[in-house]
């Protein structure tokens, strides 16, 4: 099989973790001013744990890739990008305090990946030659994304309020 | 100021997401295109082939050296396909009087008891038969031992073309017409063999006949007739249980312009 193909595989499959969270940051963050103050801030804040949990979900992709042969031979055969994988993998760093108290960090993340989309938009905007499948194709995995992205928010965000409530409730029975 | 540059990169990203959902856009909702008709094709040219002498370019040779008739049929009944083929086999209409032993180890008959018309198969006939002791399974012992048995032939004596009524099955053409589902033709013919009865019998069968259509073949023109049917064995008093009841008899012939 022609290497290139697994290439654009790879690509692809990072495309669909993270290109879809500049588009739900952007907007989360422009709408979280219109909702109460506590709730705006708060899904504005949980931003970076909802990336953060993609990034879980990707090692989880990575790992189900390679099972059950996790030695460095594998790896190297099955992981066509490494660097851009390992970039990925760092999504899980939001996790950290010092990184989700940044949000921004994980917008500028994830645009590496929505970096893939806009290069194809410019040839097929540009390049009569470019095919047309590909935007087809980048579309689809993005609009995946998206969804992925959104899922893991309102996650995050459910969590976060059945945590707070939980706090709240065994404070009062205390 | 913050949420106004959030609120440009939302609308920054929408518009390239937007860009891109047009861009995309595979025209889905176009009214399907009419879909093509699967419907055989059928097409019968007007090729007329007749037979001749050697040398005359205008008429047909029966090219017995690339030509077959092979036979197969299930193991036992149930088993995996037991095959074999006969290795004299000739086109000619064998009367009562040319029932004979020829001491020869050409054609003992001319072949050319055939024509063929492609687009009239009213005018299309043929008569072949088959030396059944020159039956060949690749297994010497059998073939020259119980199968001689079997099939209630005598042996092959060496030089000799037996074409007495004990060794020969024959066909003759009775009717040929279009096959209305294919290219090729329906031929009924009367299947004459004696097996290990007293007398031979004649049944009518209906097979199927596939012209491959005259080619320049390096120096000269080449076209090819098959001819596939079934016989029922013990209509013929085979009573062998290591052959299945249907013998499927696959009949390939090749004819020159030579």
């Amino acid at each position: 099989m022609d290497n290139s193909f697994l290439v654009s595989l790879s690509k692809l499959e990072l495309m669909a973790f993270f290109s879809g969270y500049p588009l739900v940051y952007a907007v989360a963050r422009s709408f979280s001013g219109n909702l109460k103050e506590k709730l705006g801030n708060s899904i504005a804040s949980l931003l970076p744990l909802a990336y953060a949990l993609t990034g879980v979900l990707f090692v989880g992709y990575q790992l189900k890739k390679l099972f059950p042969d996790y030695f460095i031979e594998n790896i190297t055969l099955t992981i066509q990008q490494p660097y851009l994988v390992l970039w990925g993998l760092f999504a899980t760093l939001f996790f950290i305090p010092f990184f989700n108290k940044k949000p921004v960090l994980s917008l500028i993340h994830s645009f590496a990946f929505f970096y893939f989309l806009i290069s194809d938009l410019y040839l097929q905007l540009f390049q009569s030659s470019a095919n047309n499948n590909i935007i087809v194709n980048d579309m689809k995995v993005y609009v995946s994304s998206l969804l992925l992205n959104m899922s893991t928010l309102i996650i995050v965000v459910l969590l976060s309020f059945l945590f707070t409530y939980y706090k709240k409730h065994k404070k009062l029975l205390l | 100021m913050k949420r106004f540059n959030n609120k440009m990169l939302a609308l920054l990203l929408v518009a390239i997401s937007g860009y891109g959902l047009i861009a995309s856009c595979t025209h889905t909702n176009d009214p399907i295109p009419a879909a093509v008709s699967t419907g055989i094709i059928i097409n019968h040219g007007g090729h007329i082939h007749l037979p001749g002498a050697v040398g005359d370019t205008s008429k047909w040779k029966f090219d017995k050296a690339h030509s077959s008739v092979n036979w197969s049929t299930p193991f036992m009944g149930v088993g995996a396909t037991l095959t074999g083929k006969f290795n004299q086999f000739g086109i000619a209409d064998v009367t009562a009087a040319n029932m004979l032993n020829y001491v020869t180890t050409a054609q003992p008959l001319p072949d050319t008891s055939w024509a063929f018309n492609e687009n009239d198969p009213a005018k299309t006939h043929f008569n072949g038969y088959v030396q059944v002791n020159q039956v060949n399974t690749g297994e010497p012992g059998r073939d020259a031992g119980c199968l001689i048995a079997t099939l209630g032939t005598t042996a092959i004596v060496a030089g000799t073309q037996n074409l007495l009524v004990t060794n020969i099955a024959q066909i003759k053409t009775t009717k040929v017409e279009f096959d209305p589902l294919s290219n090729n033709y329906l031929v009924t013919f009367n299947f004459t063999w004696k097996g290990t009865l007293g007398a031979p019998i004649t049944k009518s069968i209906v097979g199927k006949l596939t012209y491959i259509p005259a080619a320049v073949a390096g120096t000269h023109r080449e076209f090819g007739l098959s001819l596939a049917f079934q016989i029922n064995c013990r209509d013929y008093g085979i009573t062998s249980t290591n052959v299945a009841d249907v013998i499927t008899i696959q009949v390939n012939t090749n004819f020159n312009n030579q």
